[in-house]
């Protein structure tokens, strides 16, 4: 037997709401010709949404495998020019920020995942590029190893993922420990960054000041201009619940899921 | 301008690293805490396993059912009726499992529901150790440290027990000598290491095990569907114990004894000990348990080598750190 189809739909399924949530996400961040700078997270998140549904549901197949290889290749090389930009500015630590090298990885699982595939398909006569031929346990993947590299890596951020975003709520509970509030919040915050943009989206502005002192007054910042970091603030709320971090987070986790359950029904 | 996944993430280390010590230990994820993550994925992992095609076969349900023979009536009548269940209603049933696992694996690794989820894995690895390890052989006489003994889910509980989140164990006055000793204090927490350890070095000599060709036929049993350099690793320990099976289960009956009374060592030579259970339970793992066979298909967890060496993590010594100053114990208030 093989994997039900309604759980492989499911999936699917899952697959089209991150993919419709991400294109959502780029329209509401855009502005006039210019997009956010986190944009082509969004549209890698597209294109694998759309690309993964098609494996799992064959009604929603779009494009032939070799070309999703080819876009896949494309979105790898762009994540690799990432990293490796994040790791020359920020220092190899920069890796374990989990902002781009996640992004990379799935890419690249998408290339592997379509290459393996396609040589299954040929070998078993299927027609069909997905979980028609994985799911009967057909043993579709070459280098089986690479994927279930790939499995504990989906797996293991995903959980990381999931603890950030926990993290995060307890931020915007207020359960942190009391910090001192900046007479100038807004300069704080202009200054904050990252700190500030995950609270604004989730929080109170008292709240938001007072981490946002605290990590000025610490000196972590991120380094980016303070006019950059303000437009960054105010996303969240002007824009609304679309643009907060954790819906991008959340996407991510749900990629993430998907992928490895897509690659281990592929063993 | 700062990205949303920067932001995140970013944001809470810029945060962690604002008020020395303290705010770092509330948000950053403490050691506790990175070894319920590390629970977590392979909570996740299993479920994710479950998906797998064989799971909806009878296949999985006949696997089930071959843990009970050799187990006492009352162990085995139940592993049977589960079984059948299993076999009557294949997808709803192993949807069911693989849905719980998922939840377990995402309920751990939210802060949020942690404790709900710690609890319900450990009703569940309960359920499972019965009806789907049969106990992990201890009663039937097939149990081997090698081969996943006293059976993996049961160290999944141990684990969910010794890394309960428990208020007040950021108490710097009598800070735990180490992780899993924070919600049962150190001697019930040596306790079960004793326990666990010396009947994984109990089992290493048992009569099924100490045979000449007991742990050669065990390994070499494994390289089959596995790809190339794992099956190459099986067939190099195979020949390394082949008719050597008394020596290699004596000699791994001591290495298990002498990691069972490690953690009452001093701490020096208790965290060798402890990096001998780590590297020990990680060499059984590869080459005695094949990662679990996951890549041989049809597994439904990565098997017990992983788990010990995440439970031997939970053991390791604490480093001495300086008590909080009344300023910095207000701001965790």
């Amino acid at each position: 037997m093989m994997v039900p189809s309604w759980i492989l739909d499911i999936f699917a399924a899952v697959m089209l709401v991150v993919a419709g949530v991400s294109a959502g996400r780029l329209a509401a961040g855009r502005a006039g010709s210019r997009f956010r700078p986190d944009a082509d997270i969004d549209a890698a998140h597209v294109l694998m949404g759309i690309a993964m549904a098609g494996m799992l549901a064959s009604s929603l197949r779009t494009l032939p495998n070799a070309v999703w290889i080819a876009v896949f290749a494309v979105v790898t090389v762009w994540f690799t020019w990432r990293v490796s930009a994040e790791v020359r500015t920020q220092g190899a630590a920069a890796l374990g920020t989990g902002h781009h090298l996640p992004h990379l990885v799935h890419g690249t699982a998408m290339v592997y995942m379509f290459a393996a595939v396609t040589t299954a398909a040929h070998g078993s006569g299927m027609g069909m590029s997905g979980m028609a031929a994985g799911s009967a346990g057909m043993g579709t993947l070459k280098v089986p190893t690479l994927g279930l590299a790939f499995i504990l890596f989906m797996v293991a951020w995903a959980v990381w993922d999931l603890d950030q975003i926990g993290n995060a709520r307890l931020h915007a509970r207020g359960r942190l420990p009391r910090l001192s509030v900046s007479p100038q919040p807004a300069a704080a915050l202009a200054v904050a960054g990252p700190a500030a943009s995950v609270l604004t989206s989730a929080g109170s502005a008292t709240r938001h000041a007072a981490s946002a002192t605290a990590v000025t007054a610490s000196g972590a910042t991120a380094g980016e201009p303070a006019s950059t970091s303000s437009v960054s603030t105010t996303e969240g709320t002007e824009a609304g619940p679309l643009l907060d971090p954790r819906v991008a987070v959340a996407c991510r986790i749900a990629m993430g899921i998907t992928m490895a359950f897509m690659l281990a029904i592929m063993l | 301008m700062v990205s949303d996944s920067t932001a995140l993430a970013g944001g809470l280390r810029a945060s962690a690293r604002s008020t020395p010590d303290a705010a770092a230990r509330a948000q950053f994820p403490d050691a506790r805490r990175w070894l319920q993550l590390g629970l977590a994925a392979i909570w996740l992992l299993d479920g994710i396993l479950q998906f797998q095609s064989f799971m909806f076969t009878n296949g999985f349900s006949q696997m089930l059912a071959g843990t009970a023979p050799g187990n006492p009536a009352v162990i085995a009548d139940p592993i049977n009726w589960t079984s059948r269940l299993i076999t009557d209603h294949p997808v709803a049933t192993n949807t069911t499992f693989a849905a719980i696992q998922v939840l377990l694996g995402l309920g751990i690794g939210n802060r949020r529901t942690v404790k709900v989820a710690l609890a319900a894995s450990i009703a569940w690895a309960l359920g499972v150790w019965w009806f789907g390890e049969g106990l992990g052989g201890i009663l039937s006489g097939s149990a081997s440290p090698v081969n996943g003994a006293p059976g993996a889910v049961i160290i999944y509980a141990l684990l969910a027990v010794l890394l309960w989140p428990v208020a007040g164990d950021q108490d710097d006055a009598h800070p735990a000598p180490f992780v899993a000793a924070r919600p049962v204090g150190p001697a019930l927490a040596k306790a079960a290491w004793l326990i666990l350890w010396g009947s994984l070095a109990y089992f290493a000599v048992t009569a099924a095990n100490r045979t000449a060709q007991g742990l050669h036929d065990m390994v070499a049993g494994m390289a089959s569907g596995e790809p190339g350099w794992l099956a190459a690793v099986n067939r190099a320990a195979a020949s390394l114990l082949n008719n050597h099976g008394l020596t290699a289960s004596i000699i791994l009956a001591v290495l298990l004894a002498v990691i069972a009374v490690g953690v009452f060592l001093p701490v020096s030579l208790a965290r060798a000990t402890i990096i001998l259970a780590i590297v020990l339970a990680l060499a059984i793992w590869i080459a005695g348990q094949d990662l679990g066979t996951i890549l041989a298909g049809g597994a439904t967890d990565p098997n017990s080598g992983l788990l010990l060496a995440l439970l031997a993590a939970a053991y390791w010594p604490a480093a001495r750190r300086p008590a909080l100053t009344p300023e910095t114990q207000g701001e965790l208030e």
